[in-house]
C-alpha cells in the first residue's frame, strides 16, 4: 500500500511471501521489483548496546532508591494493621441487601442476545462486534503499512480504539511507515492521519463513506490474522 | 453497618446506576466540540429511549471530533446514523428478531448506509441462521456493496455461501475474493456472480441442519 499510488494485489501477495517474483505476470515484475526494494530498505540491523550500560543503569537505580524522598515514601507506603468494627442493625441489613440486589440487577441486566447469535454462532457474533465494543473472545496482530514519503508523522486510528491516533514508525528513509497492533476479531473501520491533520484512507483497502464526506477503510480480523477486505 | 455507611452504599449503587446509564457517552465531552456534545447526547438519549444502541452514535461523534469535523456536521452525521439504526432495527424485527442485539442493529445500519434496502436487510437476517451471525453477514454485505457489488448480488452471494455451508469466519473472505476477481479484470458484479456460481456448484460442506434436531424447539419463528 502506498500513499501516492497503489500496488497491484498480486504485488501485495508477493510482499506477503505468498508469491515469488517469477510468479508475477511480466507487466507486474517491475512493480514487484520496486516493492521488494522498498521492503528491503527497512532497517533491520541488530542494535548493539554498550557493555557498560548495565552498570550505569544499576548505579542510577541505587542512587534513586537511596534518596530521602524515596525513604519517606516507603515509610508512608508501609503496611499497617487496622482494626475495623462493624455493628449490624436490622435496617442496615435491609439497606445492604437492597444495595446488593441493585448491584446484581445492574450486572445481569444486559440486553437479550439475538437468536441468530446463539450457540455455535456466538464466536462469529463476537467477531462481528469489534466496532461496537461487543464482547471480544479473541484478537490478532495486524500490521498497518503506509507509504508516505515526506511525511513527518503518520498515525492510525479506527473503531477498534475509539479513533485515538496510534503512531506508525518510519522505516528509515524509505517513506514506509508501519505499526503492528493487536486488534479484536471482527470488522473495523480505520484511517491514517498524516502529519496530525490529513486523514487518508488506506489505498489498499476498500473504503466506505464515513458520513462526514470522507472515507474510512475496512479491515477484517479473524483468528487467523488480519487483512484488508 | 452504621447509618452513614449504609447511606454511602446506597449512594454508591445509585451512582453506579447513573454511570451505567451514561456509559455510552464516555469521552464525549473530552473529544467532541462542546457545540456538538450536547446535541449528540440528546440524540443518543432519544435513540436509547427508542431501544436503539447509543454507543455507535457516540462513536460516530468521537470520530468526527478526532477528524476535526465542524460541530454541525457531526450532529448531522449522528442524526443520520440514528435514523439508519431505527430503520435497521425495524428491518431486523421484520426478520423475526424481536429484541435484536446492538451489533445486529449496527450491522444493519451499515448495510443500509452501503445501499442495501430494508427488505434486503430483512432477507439477509432471515438467511443468517445459526451458526451464521446476522451482525457478521450484514457487515460483509455492506463491505461488498462498498466494493461496488450491486446490493442484490451481494445478498445472493452471501445467501449462496451460507447455503453451501462455508464456515462463518470464511464469509469475511468474500470481499477479498471479489477484489481478486476485480484485479483480474472483472467488474465487481461479474466477480460476485462468478463466486456465487462457484459456491452453487460446490457440494455443501459441513452444512448446518436447516431443521432443529428431534425433540428441540425451533430456534426461530419467522
Amino acid at each position: 500500500m502506498t500513499g501516492d499510488r497503489e500496488f497491484h494485489p498480486l504485488v501485495k501477495r508477493l510482499l506477503d511471501g505468498e508469491l515469488a517474483l517469477r510468479d508475477l505476470p511480466p507487466e507486474l515484475r517491475a512493480q514487484g521489483d520496486e516493492a521488494l526494494r522498498l521492503l528491503g530498505a527497512v532497517d533491520r540491523a541488530a542494535v548493539t548496546l554498550p557493555a557498560t550500560l548495565d552498570g550505569q543503569v544499576m548505579e542510577r537505580v541505587r542512587r534513586h532508591a537511596a534518596s530521602p524522598a524515596r525513604r519517606v515514601w516507603r515509610w508512608l507506603d508501609r503496611p499497617r494493621e487496622v482494626e475495623l468494627r462493624v455493628r449490624l442493625r436490622p435496617w442496615g441489613l435491609a439497606g445492604a441487601a437492597l444495595a446488593a440486589a441493585a448491584a446484581l440487577a445492574l450486572l445481569l441486566g444486559r440486553p437479550t442476545e439475538a437468536p441468530g447469535a446463539r450457540g455455535a454462532g456466538a464466536v462469529a457474533a463476537a467477531g462481528a462486534g469489534g466496532a461496537g465494543g461487543a464482547a471480544q473472545r479473541d484478537s490478532a496482530l495486524v500490521r498497518f503499512v503506509l507509504y508516505a514519503p515526506g511525511a513527518r508523522r503518520v498515525a492510525v486510528a479506527g473503531t477498534f480504539n475509539r479513533w485515538t491516533a496510534v503512531p506508525l514508525v518510519p522505516g528509515g528513509a524509505s517513506g514506509v511507515w508501519t505499526a503492528t497492533l493487536a486488534l479484536p476479531v471482527g470488522q473495523h473501520q480505520y484511517a491514517f492521519v498524516v502529519d496530525g491533520e490529513r486523514w487518508v484512507a488506506d489505498p489498499a483497502a476498500p473504503a466506505v463513506d464515513d458520513g462526514f464526506g470522507r472515507q474510512n477503510s475496512v479491515l477484517a480480523v479473524t483468528a487467523r490474522g488480519g487483512r484488508t477486505l | 453497618m452504621t447509618g452513614p455507611l449504609a447511606r454511602a452504599a446506597l449512594v454508591a449503587v445509585a451512582a453506579a446506576s447513573a454511570l451505567q446509564a451514561q456509559q455510552g457517552d464516555t469521552g464525549l465531552d473530552a473529544r467532541v466540540p462542546a457545540a456538538a456534545a450536547a446535541a449528540v447526547r440528546e440524540v443518543a438519549a432519544q435513540a436509547a429511549a427508542r431501544g436503539l444502541p447509543a454507543e455507535p452514535l457516540v462513536q460516530k461523534a468521537i470520530e468526527g471530533g478526532a477528524k476535526g469535523v465542524a460541530p454541525d456536521r457531526i450532529v448531522a452525521a449522528v442524526r443520520a446514523l440514528a435514523e439508519r439504526l431505527a430503520r435497521a432495527r425495524d428491518a431486523v424485527r421484520e426478520a423475526g428478531l424481536e429484541r435484536p442485539a446492538p451489533d445486529v442493529v449496527e450491522g444493519g445500519a451499515e448495510a443500509l448506509g452501503a445501499g442495501l434496502t430494508p427488505r434486503q436487510v430483512r432477507d439477509l437476517v432471515r438467511a443468517s441462521r445459526p451458526p451464521y451471525a446476522p451482525a457478521l453477514t450484514l457487515r460483509v454485505a455492506a463491505t461488498l456493496a462498498a466494493l461496488g457489488v450491486p446490493p442484490r448480488q451481494a445478498l445472493a452471494l452471501l445467501e449462496g455461501a451460507i447455503a453451501a455451508g462455508r464456515a462463518p469466519g470464511d464469509l469475511l473472505d468474500l470481499p477479498s475474493e471479489v477484489q481478486a476477481g476485480v484485479a483480474r479484470g472483472a467488474t465487481p458484479a461479474q466477480a460476485a456472480e462468478g463466486l456465487a456460481r462457484a459456491a452453487a456448484a460446490r457440494p455443501p460442506q459441513g452444512r448446518p441442519p436447516r431443521e432443529p434436531p428431534p425433540g428441540q424447539a425451533n430456534p426461530r419463528k419467522p
